[in-house]
């Protein structure tokens, strides 16, 4: 079990909340989470431990079957599902494993995605900050390229750029590291931090690895659906 | 195969309904309109050679004299001179109280037993009740059936020779044994009564239609030359000849549309059954990682298609028979418009028509699964390329249709320009043109939405829908070239009728230049043959006050092309300005002289496309006097009669000294300002005193039934092309339910990235659009091009008709909104069931 501070001051909070999917057993039991701004957590665990889902549960991509989701201090059980989707659009930049860049969209084009989604920028603003970002990620020179031409490695920097466009309060990162070679990714794991931290925003990372978790302000641990704090000398050890 | 090789492939079927339900109805309708069709020619044609069949029995030859009739006394002097294989025949067609035209065969029962056999023999009971009994009548046994008057039955039918009451006897309650063979063949039309009543029914009496003859070749030349010179002995193959290849024309161009249906059919299928492997390509790779080889894989594909096609086949072919009821009457009823009334009874698949079509069936969704298959086995296992490479060879086989599409474009345009191969070469040209520009569409889909792509650069959510349309190229493109067909056959079809109807529409004007016209109280397709009598002509005028009559009649006389329609006139002196002439050797005033005082006719387009006549040909012609030789200076504009007419003035008929024995129609003319309904009255009160029923008319109800008939005619084509876009709106369906389930996990990042389940919605419907306005645009040039050939091709070669291209841009725009609407409809589902989504699972989906 976890707490901090008061669901208000939180980016992220989770009481006491369940999931089962359609026709299967309950996935996660009874989770209380909490997130401050600024913070970057790490949630590790076995696969299908359901860490994965506490992220999708957290996006509002999934609602709970028990308990309370609040993001950004609204409580996502009490909104319908367009509204809980120009919340996440406003607030949440999502990391995925496998990338889930638009195929038929370019680079840059990918970035400016949730500007347009989420802002009232004007095309030529979009442009500039999307540009300005995927600079920042290192990919200046690939704006007009398609995602298939990119390595994967550019694939998940570009993801990252996307995410942090528009300059939400959290960032969701699901194993973002986790379909690549271990150099690549070190290289964007360190990347991702190091724009979180420009940025200021929450993160909440899932991963398989804790030596990547250990990095991170806070180390959670999800095992059968139970969310548990793990102490000092279990994360050095682990 | 293994067993649970093909159970872990067939399984699917439980979790996609829709996608199989889809690929049957393909094969459903495309194998059900084929066999519809067939059905419904062969079932007319079968109605047609039996009435020829039931009409000249076993003659070899027929005695015919003019469209009259000849004196009975000449068949008296046939068999006293010994020659007794013969039957006198008067015959003509009559209309039952519910406007059913049935065909009235009035013979001898003495003679008739080598011709008809017991159906009109003498030694059957229920003939010999029409030579005791005047007045009774023997309809087809299938009318008791169908239609309930019980034997004995008094039934009122309307002839040329008025309306008559008469008994309809029925053979089987008169037999002791009923259900004999002849009593079920015996269906159609034809109606046999002894010749007296007949006589008295068509106006005939003391007078034949013809006489039947049984000769060996040997006796041939001895019966012609012992004929009277109005006679003449003609092979019965001959008779019915013209009408049965118009009717022939007629099934072939339904047969072509069938095809069509077939064709779009067939893109449907290819399009499901692509999706059907490439969504199962996860379980392609996992049966080739447990060592499932290539052609293991190739197979099990083929066998689902062997299924589908064989479940699709057999509903298809219940449904065909079902809907073969409905489109038989409407080749029926055009069969009996225009050429010979028969009667069709029912729907007899034949084993060999059913077989044909299982076949087609089957092979069509082999052939359509033939692709897919290679491409699972291809692709399969691990490493596979999966859709991107299927999209990525797609691409590079647009480029090599385009090539090929040229090539079939040039072969169809040099068939054209060379006019190879007459009807068969038309439509041989007409289907390489289509398959030529069917095949260019992929090309030109990708450049055209690389082009829309530019033009909504920066505008992110129409640039993905777009580039996802032009990279899923293996799924837009057949479904627009199903869309692009089938509205392209819309807007081909519409201008062809649309044409055709502006054509005969002016012609009616054209030609009806009468205000009034007096004809025999007759059924329409029995005035051909009805008299009236020729001193009418000063009643009619002291009546109406009519300032010019002019008459026509209409009969078949023998040529040196066979047996051809003569119209003989005696037209309004200034008749020749309103005749719409095609070529003319001379010019009107000049041409109207020549008519009156030289041996001279003209033809009509039909008459001198089906006989290859032109002006300055000279016709021979068996009028009353004798064999005259009559030049043909020019050929006028006729939709009358498909089969041409040859018309000559009365003066030249008259010209051998024998008068025209009595008129078809009267045309009078009234003077300017008469009051038209006044002139009507009095001559109603006139007719209604005389021994000849006969009525007047208007040009507007000439007008009135030439238009409902022309309509009749065309109906079933507006059917086949309903079914047709019903096809290719279930194309364009399955394709976009294809394209969004392959882009859901794009939809899912969308959806999480923040585009609102409405902006889900417009996506799908805007790709829906954007394929339906390509669709819709490609159908125009197109149809057009279809229209066209439709009409100087197709019918010119079937018809001999020609006509003025008519483009009604009106319907053309209402077939282009049709498209568009049609595409946008067959988006709701999949916009609504993408927006529904649940992201999560799509979000875990391979990419």
């Amino acid at each position: 079990m976890e707490q901090q501070g008061s669901v208000e001051d939180a980016v992220l909070s989770l009481t006491d909340v369940a999931f089962a999917y359609p026709g299967e057993g309950e996935v996660l039991h009874g989770v209380d989470f909490e997130l401050g701004a600024g913070e970057r957590v790490a949630i590790v665990g076995e696969s299908g431990s359901g860490k994965s889902t506490l992220l999708h549960l957290a996006a509002g991509l999934e609602a709970a079957d028990r308990g309370e989701v609040h993001l950004a201090g609204e409580a996502l059980a009490g909104l319908d599902e367009a509204a809980r989707t120009r919340l996440r659009r406003a607030r949440v930049g999502i990391v995925f494993q496998s990338f889930h860049l638009i195929p038929t969209l370019t680079v840059l084009e990918n970035v400016m995605l949730p500007l347009e989604l989420a802002t009232k920028a004007g095309a030529a603003e979009r442009r500039e900050r999307a540009a300005r970002q995927l600079a920042a990620v290192g990919l200046a020179d690939k704006e007009a390229r398609y995602p298939e031409a990119l390595s994967g490695g550019e694939q998940q920097r570009v993801a990252i750029a996307r995410a942090l466009v528009h300059e939400p309060a959290l960032i969701l990162a699901d194993e973002p590291t986790g379909n690549l070679d271990s150099r690549t990714g070190e290289t964007v794991f360190a990347l991702l931090l190091e724009q979180v931290r420009a940025t200021g925003c929450s993160l909440l990372l899932v991963t398989h690895s804790h030596e990547l978790a250990r990095r991170l302000d806070r180390v959670l641990t999800m095992r059968d659906g139970i969310l548990q704090a793990v102490d000092s000398a279990e994360a050095a050890s682990a | 195969m293994s067993g649970l090789v093909l159970r872990a492939w067939l399984r699917d079927w439980r979790r996609r309904p829709l996608q199989r339900l889809l690929t049957l109805v393909g094969v459903i309708i495309g194998v059900a309109v084929v066999l519809a069709v067939d059905l419904a020619n062969q079932s007319a044609q079968r109605a047609f050679d039996r009435s020829m069949d039931e009409v000249a029995g076993a003659a070899t030859h027929q005695v015919l004299g003019p469209a009259s009739g000849f004196d009975e006394a000449f068949y008296r002097d046939l068999r006293m001179a010994g020659w007794r294989d013969t039957a006198p025949i008067v015959e003509g067609p009559a209309r039952l109280p519910d406007g059913t035209t049935i065909y009235v065969l009035g013979v001898d029962p003495l003679a008739e037993g080598p011709f008809r056999g017991t159906a009109s023999d003498i030694g059957d009971a229920p003939v010999q009740r029409l030579v005791t009994e005047p007045g009774t009548i023997l309809p087809p046994a299938s009318w008791f059936r169908d239609s309930g008057p019980a034997h004995e039955a008094r039934v009122t039918l309307e002839a040329a020779g008025g309306t008559r009451e008469v008994t309809v006897i029925d053979r089987a309650a008169e037999r002791e044994a009923p259900d004999a063979e002849e009593d079920r063949i015996a269906g159609g039309s034809l109606w046999v009564t002894d010749m007296a009543t007949a006589q008295v029914l068509l106006d005939r009496l003391g007078r034949l239609d013809r006489i039947d003859v049984r000769l060996a070749e040997a006796e041939v030349d001895a019966l012609r030359d012992a004929l009277p010179a109005e006679l003449e002995l003609v092979p019965v193959e001959s008779r019915g000849q013209a009408a049965r290849e118009l009717a022939q024309a007629f099934r072939i161009n339904l047969t072509a549309m069938s095809l069509l249906a077939l064709l779009i059919a067939a893109f449907l299928i290819y399009n499901t059954q692509t999706f059907a492997v490439l969504r199962r390509r996860e379980v392609i790779a996992s049966l080739r990682l447990v060592g499932v080889g290539r052609r293991a894989i190739f197979g099990v594909v083929l066998l689902e298609a062997l299924l589908v096609g064989v479940i699709g086949t057999l509903l298809g072919a219940l449904l065909g028979i079902a809907l073969a009821q409905v489109l038989v009457a409407q080749v029926a009823q055009t069969v009996t418009d225009h050429f010979f009334a028969v009667a069709v009874t029912g729907v007899t698949p034949r084993p060999l028509a059913l077989a044909a079509v299982f076949l087609l069936g089957v092979g069509l969704s082999l052939a359509a699964a033939m692709a897919p298959a290679w491409e699972a086995a291809r692709t399969a296992g691990p490493g596979g390329s999966g859709r991107g490479g299927l999209e990525r060879r797609a691409r590079s086989w647009a480029a090599w249709l385009a090539l090929v599409s040229l090539v079939l474009l040039l072969a169809g345009s040099g068939l054209i320009v060379t006019g190879a191969g007459a009807l068969v070469g038309g439509f041989v040209a007409l289907f390489l043109l289509i398959a030529g520009f069917v095949l260019l569409l992929p090309w030109v889909l990708v450049w055209t939405l690389r082009g829309l792509a530019v033009l909504v650069r920066g505008v992110t959510l129409p640039r993905i829908a777009v580039r996802s349309l032009e990279r899923s190229l293996s799924r837009s493109a057949p479904a627009t070239s199903a869309l692009t067909l089938a509205l392209a056959a819309a807007i081909g079809v519409a201008v062809m009728v649309g044409s055709f109807r502006g054509s005969v529409e002016q012609w009616l004007g054209q030609a009806l230049t009468s205000d009034l016209y007096v004809v025999p109280a007759a059924p329409a397709s029995a005035r051909a043959g009805a008299r009236l009598p020729q001193d009418w002509t000063a009643d009619l005028v002291a009546r109406s006050g009519a300032v010019s009559v002019s008459t026509g009649s209409s009969q078949e006389v023998v040529s040196d092309h066979g047996l051809v329609d003569l119209y003989v006139v005696r037209p309004h002196a200034d008749w020749l300005e309103y005749l719409p002439l095609l070529e003319a050797e001379a010019p009107r005033e000049p041409l109207g002289h020549r008519l009156a005082t030289e041996d001279a006719v003209l033809v009509t387009e039909p008459f001198a496309a089906h006989h290859g006549v032109e002006p300055g040909d000279r016709l021979s012609l068996a009028v009353p006097g004798g064999q005259r030789a009559f030049e043909v200076p020019g050929i006028y504009r006729d939709y009358g009669n498909p089969s041409g007419t040859v018309l000559m003035t009365q003066a030249a008929f008259a010209r051998g000294g024998v008068p025209p024995d009595g008129v078809g129609s009267f045309g009078l003319r009234l003077p300017d300002g008469a009051n038209a309904e006044q002139a009507v009255e009095q001559l109603e009160a006139w007719l209604a005193e005389q021994d000849h029923a006969a009525l007047v008319t208007r040009p507007g109800d000439i007008e009135q039934e030439s238009m409902a008939i022309f309509d009749r005619t065309f109906a079933i084509t507006h059917l086949l092309r309903v079914i047709t876009l019903v096809v290719a709106f279930i194309a364009i369906l399955g394709a976009l339910i294809a394209l969004q389930m392959e882009r859901a996990r794009e939809f899912a990042t969308l959806r999480s990235l923040g585009l609102l389940p409405g902006g889900v919605r417009a996506l799908v419907v805007l790709q829906g659009g954007v394929l339906g306005a390509f669709a819709a645009l490609s159908a125009i040039p197109l149809g057009l091009g279809m229209g066209w050939l439709l009409i100087e091709v197709i019918n010119r070669e079937a018809f001999g008709w020609g006509m003025d291209l008519r483009l009604s841009w009106a319907e053309v725009g209402e077939t282009v909104l049709l498209g568009v609407g049609a595409a946008l409809l067959a988006s709701v589902i999949p916009a609504w069931r993408m927006a529904r989504m649940r992201l999560v699972p799509a979000l875990r989906e391979t990419p």
